[in-house]
């Protein structure tokens, strides 16, 4: 049994990720194997992954600019990735170049890996990117918690 | 007698021995000339004071002789007292004066009118140059009109002296920046009376910029590095690292560790799960008790448990509602889930637990948006 999961109030975004979590993953549970079974293992993943990213955002809301920016991601993942799997060639090169020109940032290469990095944080300037930051990591820190524990309490 | 008068200490020696019309007549010419007299400023009190009363005595005798005894008097015993009140004693004497000449008879009334008029004059022209000499300025000796000159002189120096109250407050609240020019010492007066209130916390020390940018860069460095702080509480082994690039290089390689973590995390869970298929909802029971407490859905998710069981021994089933499920999760039907579905797809879930033929209507995708829109109670 898991003590800092149950000294929780219900409303904090840890109870609010793993309930969320825990439903979508007994909605994974529930589909019927795809296909091909040599791309099962891999549909799952990436259903697991999306749904614990959706999870996370949707416990923390659409206060956060990171959170906004996952939901967004996944909810509009099927429309467009086909546009994106078309645009992926010339995505890389032709969004670096202006980059790299603009920002004066102490370090700004790091900053615009970070940009990178956290969801969202290409249109953010520095200082607020700053502070998604560091919500973004609190709230990867209780996901890897949560889905430790629930991977630990499972696989025994 | 134009000679002797022209130096007021001669005039003073001299009065006792002049007949009063003379001193008179000579009043007048010397007031004619007065302008151009500019070491008349520069005399002592004492023979200011003494030309005053033998000019008022010479006035009063002349004209009314049995009167002005306790005016003199009056008039005297006020001269000893300052500037402003010699000022204002002089515009009350000629004021008086023509007060007392309007009662008397008319020939002599004219006459003591015309002087009271001169003598106005004489005193306004003394309190012209008593505020020159104060306010040093030289120009306003040309003018006659001592009202006018008065108000004007009054007014700079009053605009004068709220200068020199707002450099010193300029010099009081910014005591580090060093200004010697006049114009900058009054830009910064304005400068910190504007800007005080937005900028309470960031003061400019010495050599430091004050225009409204720097201040901003300024608040905006600092806002940083309380942010950057923040951060280094949070991501562990950042402590040692000073220097904000090692720090950002830090952050990132702590965040891309969170994510593999989590890939990880979610791969480990994929390949688990296909096992564990029956243990979850025991388990999401048994484990989390606190969310199940407070989770509507807790029981029919025991409830729905031996309908997997039936899902799970029945594969054939499955596979004919997976070769429908690849139908619906086409572009098209995700973005008009997005807000229809949020409430009714509780109740989907759960009927698709039990039947698994309505299943394809909830695709992934609206899963997850129910996941955000949902709300629990």
């Amino acid at each position: 049994m898991n003590p800092q999961n149950l000294s929780l109030n219900p409303t904090s975004i840890r109870s609010k990720f793993t309930k969320t979590f825990l439903r979508a993953l007994t909605r994974i549970n529930n589909r019927r194997p795809p296909i091909s079974p040599s791309r099962e293992i891999y549909q799952r993943y990436r259903r697991v992954k999306i749904a614990a990213d959706a999870s996370m955002a949707s416990a923390v809301g659409s206060r956060r600019t990171w959170s906004r920016a996952i939901l967004w991601k996944i909810r509009n993942q099927r429309r467009y990735r086909a546009l994106v799997s078309r645009r992926i060639s010339t995505h890389a090169m032709t969004k670096r170049d202006p980059r790299e020109n603009y920002g004066r940032e102490v370090g700004h290469g790091s900053a615009d890996e970070l940009r990178r990095i956290v969801p969202g944080g290409e249109a953010m300037d520095f200082c607020s990117l700053l502070g998604e930051t560091a919500h973004y990591i609190k709230c990867l820190n209780t996901q890897v918690q949560v889905m430790r524990s629930i991977a630990d309490l499972y696989s025994t | 007698m134009l000679h002797c008068l022209q130096s007021p200490e001669n005039h003073a020696g001299n009065s006792t021995d002049m007949t009063v019309l003379e001193r008179q007549g000579a009043r007048l010419l010397w007031l004619q000339q007065q302008p151009d007299q500019q070491n008349f400023v520069t005399q002592n009190s004492t023979s200011l004071e003494f030309y005053q009363t033998a000019l008022f005595h010479g006035l009063t005798n002349n004209d009314f002789g049995n009167l002005p005894i306790p005016r003199t008097e009056f008039v005297t015993e006020k001269m000893g007292f300052s500037e402003s009140e010699i000022v204002a004693n002089f515009l009350e004497m000629g004021h008086s004066f023509s007060r007392t000449s309007s009662c008397l008879p008319a020939a002599a009334a004219t006459t003591t009118s015309s002087m009271a008029g001169a003598k106005e004059k004489s005193g306004n022209s003394i309190l012209l140059e008593k505020m020159v000499s104060s306010s040093t300025g030289r120009d306003s000796l040309k003018k006659r009109k001592a009202e006018v000159e008065f108000g004007v002189t009054e007014d700079g120096r009053d605009k004068r002296i709220k200068a020199d109250a707002e450099e010193g407050e300029s010099k009081a609240a910014e005591k580090n920046s060093r200004e010697s020019s006049a114009d900058t010492s009054k830009e910064n007066s304005k400068f910190s009376e504007v800007q005080k209130p937005d900028y309470i916390h960031v003061r400019a020390r010495r050599g430091q910029a004050t225009d409204s940018h720097s201040l901003a860069e300024r608040a905006r460095r600092e806002k940083i590095g309380k942010k950057m702080k923040c951060l280094q509480d949070l991501v562990p082994g950042c402590n040692k690292i000073t220097g904000r690039a090692g720090m950002l290089d830090e952050i990132i390689n702590y965040v891309q560790s969170l994510q593999q973590q989590v890939e990880f995390l979610s791969m480990k869970l994929a390949a688990l799960n296909p096992r564990l298929d029956f243990n979850i909802d025991n388990s999401f029971k048994k484990e989390f008790p606190a969310y199940v407490a407070g989770f509507p859905t807790a029981d029919i998710s025991s409830s729905e448990m031996p309908n997997l069981a039936c899902l799970q021994f029945s594969p054939v089933k499955q596979g004919d509602t997976s070769c429908v499920l690849d139908v619906p999760i086409t572009p098209p039907q995700a973005p008009q889930r997005t807000t229809g579905s949020s409430i009714p797809i509780p109740e989907i879930y759960l009927d698709s637990s039990c039947f698994p033929q309505v299943q394809p209507y909830t695709t992934l995708d609206s899963d997850l948006q129910s996941l955000y829109n949902v709300e629990f109670h």
